[in-house]
């Protein structure tokens, strides 16, 4: 030992390669450490299994993105900004049609161009792709049919644009058009030519891709309870991502004849396989390259034909090729939020408890399956939490229609039917004559409790955040009480934290996320991961996991995330899954790490390793820290016989959910919660509404970078905000997208924007990395109801109908004007309130459940709760086993058919295969 | 971007003298200004020429003052610019975004072509509805607003500056290479969504007279969009007055625009408003009497219905100033 | 169906064009009807301008032109000819950053980072003329320039942020200057 107890202000000599700024270790920050681990940092939700990892160099603090400089400076590449000498400019040849069979395609003119150096077409690739293996129903180009105005017939491959757009004229196709359907409700007809043919699996002759059928808990028992219900058939109008980068892509075959693709990826995993299905390749013969990503929101996750297209021009004419998409192009890849007519019946009891659900979705996917499987359940059973519910009927159906396909955009699934409930809520709260906050407080799940699905809930900051809001927004002195064109509303969220099955495999083989670390002489930390950064801040929450669990600064490390060569398999930067799955895997891959330097330092300092701690690049005996070494000298040590330091990390889900079919739709290891509180002004003259404030209170379990949580939660509040006040893809009579661009698909600017306060609520979740939850997509969820109810409080009427234009809101007012009998809309009165006897019931209740809550979040021992115990049943048993009412069905009975809600009217197709059992 | 050979004259002389060279050479030819407009056109192939003329270097059209505006001055200058009518200064900013209007020019917006959901799309777009018979000349393309017929176009006319300056009676000045004329500019608009206005091939604006007296017209311009940035007015009305010492109105004229193909002057309804002011109830009915002049089609972002009850709302709104005394 | 669409080809006669791009003087042939964003892009190699909309929407494009922000998809580049243009690549001085860039980064102005440029663009010009705006003044400034991902209010933070550097009259660090010390002595430094 003697010799390492080092003199305070001294280096103990000098490191070959060590020169840098902050030459002596900061000092532990108190207030950073746990107080479970001995330091400040309150923790008023219990103790968490990474308390121990924390440094205090990171973790919490407002963290600027680590590859920031590179944006700021114009420098970072994008997929249009990737030049490889030798290019060729792709353009595609799309359909005029929205439905039509391929009869020729003659492509002799073009190849005569000068200039030009390949065309492709459907007969060049005839696989099929999709996002989903159960639904893989793309190919790069048109094989027989055209499913949409602007689908992919053929490409072709030209030395400059202008020669590549000159040749896409000139290439003839011919086409036998076929009757084309718009109107979803149509999509559940027999069709003579259905979009697509799933063989033995097609659903009759419609076009139903999806459909399913969920009862849980006592449906039967809902409507004799009920004393007050909401019905509302609502119609939301599909939305695009619109991120600011349109895709582009660049494939380069190199010298060896190995695959690199560049593209602005989300999911580049998905790519890398279907390009190896498609290209008819083996997969290690392909790198996929993730560039920059100008914004993704779900939109950049599908693997896309214009991908193929790309590669197989490229193969054909032996140089690179790029492909950059027009703006309008953008809208006919699509994959943006379903256009939805969804039934929401909400029913309430007495005791004012939500006595059921009933949901019926039927979803427009437009003309392929993407992630429409998935988006089907979601739109039911991501609305079964955060209350305590005692039945849940859902029917939902996708179908295919001659539109560009929808997929998934942030907030998958979840945000349409959301609405529906949140604004059914309040309507509830005006019948029993209560306060739609205290509604909602006294009927939450407690923490660490299954849902009626049997979705397995662990933190739960649900409490906190309505608390939160109606404290900070003033809501007691405002609600009811503003005058008329001036009113706030209340909304919650519910989302998945990562989803529970991996798409591509088992989850009890593989790993949802893997992290590689290297760290050789220099010091520096390499980390490998395939997390996909998009602009949300993946690789700057590894790297704080890493560096605060080594107890280094972020400059210290480097992420390597782009390319699959390179990077662990990783499932990409959708569902929300980058921080709690990558974080977690970082910090196991950086434990490892740890652990070595430890081992070092105790063999250097010839001290006992449990009293050792890691702090600012130093690791030293926690009762004197003059006794330690650096960070370098552990790791030398460390070095000496193996070389650089290597470590894998990996992160899996725990197995949970029930078994019934579509159980695992919607499972999650972790789900975030959210409310807001909006605040608007209605010009009750022409129906303008402006949000005026926003307050923002999300549970992300526990910040890790703060500043990007509250990007996050603002950034959500803006889109969800274009959803609710004006954005929309909008059809014309004949089925034509009217307003494919950005002056037309009308995205809020910064005139729009209310001031949001965000406010971070931290349930620090057992299993989440430092206790951290999603903040990318819950968000969203709850600033289309907030604002929908505000509109209620300012001036009565309650919308159904997204996106609410002036337009909307006007023609309610004059609505509610006519059958008042009032001319004059600044005549109206706005909505007022007297609290019923059951104001305090829930008071009482909701103060009961607080304290409930409070024991469960802290208490190791804590009993199961299964949804039910508030309507009577035991907490500790899944009521399905105890109560047959509660019984789990998910297929309709024959009667059901008999008088079927619209979406539940698909089940009155048999599949083709079983249709010699029925007939 | 189709292929089309640019000229840039750097005198109003010089750029006449090209003019006249394309035109007698039988060949077809646009001015650019701005190019806020003109250029997304031609991306889209909207009724692109062989030759177009820019007339950024051109100085003489970039005067400005109290009574003259040049139509190479920028909206963003006239927007900015401490002698601007206060009116026409709010309709200069109220414009698309700062960035368009930092490009944008005076004369660009009063010639700002017609707009429609069937026509502002990309060549292929009208290519899948079977052509657009205003843009698409030669396809034998049926409109698709007012189906079954190809003569009329009602493509709406959606500028912003019109308005203000036909309430401030404001003259039109315009050049070519067999010379010169002016007119009041509530005369230079004429009929249907593909005509547009009255210049002659090879005409182009030069300037903007406005009256002496306009300094004594106030009033307001109002103006219906979905966002406050970007959007082009789905209606706008103008309503300019000029007052006694006792502040009631003895002038009073009322333009409308967003709404139809041309802005519209409403003399009549002006007129007989005037006959009997009467104060608040003759605001209502001058309200009432535009909202019924007017006639707009669905082809933008709102109805028709809802833009033409929004007319009579703009009205009364553009009128407050009347009503403070 | 009859094809009806409009050639694309030949291409135009070519000009040619000199410009002061980010301080360096450069000459090009450029075709006569060129778009100053395809030329800065394509030719001069200016890939931190950004095509997003290319109609003028979305303001990624901006570039200042004489100082003045411009969309670049929207003006032809023979309008440009002689001027000085400066584009995101032009911001800052070396490695040190204009404040703007560098507040960008620390205040969350900057996520996907693709609208970033024309922003910064935007944002240059307007601390250059007024150091220390409002509000109101910071978002009618921004109100052509589209973000998807930030909801602007971190932007606006960045720029006051940015408006406090520069009235202090600090400047950004070199981001060459040294970075953390693996080897660090213990305690504080005496």
């Amino acid at each position: 030992m003697v010799g390492y107890k080092q003199q305070p202000g001294k280096l103990p000599f000098s490191k070959p390669g060590s020169g840098g700024k902050n030459s002596f270790s900061k000092p532990i920050e108190e207030n950073m450490i746990p107080s479970s681990q001995g330091g400040k940092l309150q923790q008023p939700w219990g103790s968490h299994r990474h308390d121990s990892l924390v440094s205090g160099q990171v973790i919490g603090k407002d963290t600027a993105l680590v590859d920031g400089n590179w944006k700021v400076t114009g420098q970072a590449h994008y997929g249009d900004d990737v030049r490889i000498k030798g290019e060729l400019i792709g353009r595609i040849v799309r359909s005029p049609h929205h439905y039509a069979r391929v009869i020729s395609i003659d492509c002799s003119r073009a190849l005569k161009l000068p200039g030009v150096v390949a065309v492709a077409t459907g007969v060049d690739a005839k696989n099929k792709f999709g996002v989903l293996p159960v639904t893989k129903d793309e190919h790069a180009m048109a094989v027989d049919k055209v499913r949409h105005a602007g689908d992919l017939v053929a490409c072709v491959a030209a030395e400059d644009e202008a020669t590549a757009r000159e040749a896409e004229r000139l290439i003839e196709v011919e086409y036998e058009i076929l009757d084309s359907i718009h109107d979803m409700r149509d999509g559940l007809k027999d069709s003579v030519e259905p979009i697509h043919d799933r063989g033995k699996y097609h659903i009759g002759e419609s076009n139903v891709q999806k459909r399913v059928f969920q009862e849980f808990g006592d449906v039967s028992g809902m409507l004799s309870s009920s004393v007050a219900s909401y019905k509302e058939d609502w119609v939301f109008a599909g939305v695009n991502h619109a991120f600011t980068e349109p895709h582009a892509v660049v494939a380069h075959w190199d010298p060896t004849g190995r695959l690199t693709l560049y593209t602005p990826q989300q999911v580049p995993h998905y790519v890398h396989r279907a390009l190896a299905d498609v290209l008819e390749i083996p997969m290690h013969q392909i790198n996929v390259h993730r560039t920059f990503v100008g914004g993704g929101f779900g939109g950049k996750s599908d693997p896309f034909p214009h991908e193929m297209c790309a590669a197989i021009l490229a193969r054909k004419s032996g140089r690179p090729v790029r492909i950059t998409f027009d703006r309008e192009e953008v809208y006919w890849v699509n994959r943006g939020r379903h256009p939805s007519r969804i039934e929401m019946n909400l029913h309430a009891d007495g005791e004012g408890r939500i006595c059921g659900i009933e949901t019926d979705a039927l979803i427009d996917g437009g003309a392929f399956a993407s992630f429409g499987h998935v988006t089907t359940y979601y739109n039911g059973v991501l609305h079964t939490a955060p209350y305590e519910i005692g039945s849940f009927h859902y029917t939902g159906a996708r179908v295919w229609t001659n539109k560009p396909a929808s997929g998934a955009m942030r907030g998958h699934g979840a945000v349409n039917s959301r609405c529906a409930v949140e604004v059914g809520l309040d309507h509830l709260a005006e019948q029993l004559s209560v306060d739609p906050i205290s509604l909602r407080l006294a009927n939450l799940l407690p923490p660490h409790s299954s849902t009626i699905t049997g979705f397995r809930v662990t933190s739960i900051g649900m409490r906190e955040c309505l608390e939160r809001v109606r404290q900070e927004s003033g809501w007691t002195k405002k609600f009811r009480k503003l005058p008329l064109g001036k009113g706030i509303g209340v909304g919650c969220g519910f989302f998945i934290s990562g989803s529970g099955l991996p798409i591509h495999w088992d989850p009890n083989k593989f790993p949802h996320a893997t992290v590689h670390l290297k760290i050789d002489m220099d010091g520096g930390v390499t980390v490998h991961t395939g997390a996909a950064e998009i602009g949300q801040g993946s690789d700057t929450v590894v790297a704080q996991s890493v560096a605060e669990v080594l107890g280094l600064p972020l400059d210290m490390i480097r992420i390597k995330s782009r390319e699959s060569d390179t990077s662990p398999v990783d499932l990409g930067s959708y569902s929300s899954r980058v921080t709690f799955m990558n974080a977690n895997a970082a910090i196991s891959a950086a434990m490892d790490i740890r652990n070595n330097l430890i081992d070092a330092t105790a063999e250097i300092t010839n001290s006992n390793k449990q009293g050792l701690i890691v702090g600012d690049r130093r690791i030293f005996q926690k009762s004197d820290p003059s006794v330690g070494v650096s960070y370098l000298e552990a790791l030398h040590k460390a070095q000496e016989d193996r070389g650089a330091l290597i470590s894998s990390g990996a992160y899996r889900t725990p197995p949970m959910g029930k078994t019934h079919k579509g159980a695992a739709a919607g499972l999650a290891p972790a789900y975030s919660f959210s409310a807001y509180a909006a605040e608007v002004t209605v010009d009750v003259e022409t129906g303008q509404i402006n949000v005026e404030k926003v307050w923002a209170a999300h549970d992300c379990g526990k910040a890790l970078n703060p500043l990007a949580v509250k990007g996050q939660i603002i950034g959500s509040c803006h889109m969800g905000m274009g959803q609710v006040l004006s954005e929309e893809m909008r059809y014309s009579r004949n089925g034509s997208l009217l307003n494919p661009d950005l002056l037309d698909y009308k995205i809020p600017s910064v005139h729009e924007m209310p001031e949001v306060t965000p406010i971070i609520v931290e349930s620090n979740d057992p299993e989440g990395p430092f206790g951290a939850k999603e903040a990318g997509e819950g968000p969203l969820l709850p600033i289309l109801p907030a604002v929908c109810n505000a509109v209620y409080d300012a001036i009565g009427v309650r919308p159904s109908e997204l996106p609410l234009t002036p337009e909307k809101v006007f023609n309610l007012i004059e609505k509610r004007c006519k059958s008042e009998g009032i001319l004059e809309p600044l005549h109206l009165s706005p909505p007022s309130l007297n609290y019923s006897d059951l104001q305090t019931t829930l008071e009482n209740r909701a103060s009961e459940h607080s304290s409930r809550d409070y024991s469960r979040r802290l208490d190791e021992e804590r009993s199961e709760y299964y949804n039910g115990a508030l309507f009577g049943l035991d907490p500790s048993i899944p009521p399905d086993q105890t109560d047959p009412s509660w019984a789990v069905r998910v297929t309709p009975d024959p009667s059901y058919l008999d008088d079927p809600r619209l979406a539940g009217s698909a089940w009155k197709h048999t599949e083709r295969r079983k249709r010699g059992e029925v007939e | 971007m189709p292929p089309f050979k640019l000229h840039s004259p750097n005198s109003l002389e010089e750029a006449i003298e090209i003019s006249r060279e394309i035109s007698e050479s039988g060949l077809e030819f646009d001015w650019i200004a701005g190019g806020t407009d003109l250029i997304p056109n031609y991306k889209w192939h909207i009724n692109v020429k062989s030759h177009v003329i820019s007339l950024a270097s051109v100085s003489e059209l970039k005067e400005l003052s109290t009574t003259h505006i040049g139509a190479m001055v920028r909206i963003n200058e006239l927007a900015s610019d401490k002698h601007t009518h206060p009116v026409l200064a709010k309709a200069a900013e109220s414009i698309a975004s700062v960035m368009i209007r930092r490009s944008g020019t005076v004369g660009g917006n009063i010639c700002l072509d017609t707009r429609c959901y069937w026509i502002n799309q990309s060549e292929s777009w009208r290519e899948s509805i079977d052509w657009c018979h205003k843009c698409d000349c030669g396809t034998g393309a049926d409109c698709r607003v007012i189906p079954n017929q190809n003569t009329l176009c009602v493509a709406t006319y959606q500028a912003d500056l019109a308005p203000v300056l036909m309430c401030l009676n404001s003259q039109i000045h315009i050049a070519s290479p067999s010379g010169k004329r002016s007119m009041p500019i509530s005369d230079f608009f004429k009929l249907d969504g593909m005509t547009r206005n009255v210049l002659k091939p090879g005409e182009l604006i030069t300037h903007i007279t406005l009256p002496s007296d306009s300094k004594e017209w106030q009033g307001d311009y109002q103006k219906l969009r979905q966002r406050e940035s970007w959007d082009f007015p789905e209606a706008g009305v103008a309503v300019l007055w000029k007052s006694n010492t006792e502040k009631e109105p003895i002038q009073l004229r009322v333009a409308t625009t967003g709404l139809e193909s041309i802005p519209m002057l409403h003399e009549d309804e002006s007129k007989s408003a005037m006959e009997n002011w009467e104060g608040d109830s003759s605001v209502d009915e001058l309200a009432e009497s535009i909202k019924k002049a007017v006639k707009p089609v669905k082809n933008t972002w709102f109805s028709p219905s809802y833009r033409r009850k929004m007319v009579k709302v703009l009205t009364k709104r553009a009128c407050r100033g009347l009503l403070v005394s | 169906m009859v094809q009806y669409r409009l050639p694309m080809l030949p291409h135009p006669d070519e000009i040619e064009w000199t410009a002061e791009v980010n301080g360096a003087e450069i000459t090009l042939h450029i075709e006569n009807n060129a778009i100053l964003l395809d030329v800065l892009r394509e030719q001069v190699g200016s890939l931190g301008t950004k095509r997003g909309c290319d109609m003028g929407t979305c303001g990624c494009c901006s570039v200042l032109i004489d100082g003045d922000p411009r969309l670049s998809c929207l003006t032809l580049a023979t309008e440009a000819d002689g001027a000085s243009i400066t584009t995101v690549e032009g911001l800052s001085d070396g490695h040190h950053l204009h404040p703007i860039q560098q507040t960008f980064t620390e205040f969350g102005g900057s996520q996907c980072g693709f609208c970033t440029p024309g922003f910064l663009v935007v944002i240059s010009a307007l601390l250059s003329e007024n150091s220390s705006p409002s509000d109101e003044e910071i978002k009618s400034a921004i109100e052509g320039n589209l973000c998807r991902c930030t909801g602007f209010q971190q932007i606006v933070d960045s720029v006051r942020a940015a408006s406090d550097i520069l009235v202090s009259g600090a400047r950004v660090e070199d981001s060459t200057s040294p970075k953390s010390d693996p080897h660090p002595g213990f305690g504080e430094e005496v």
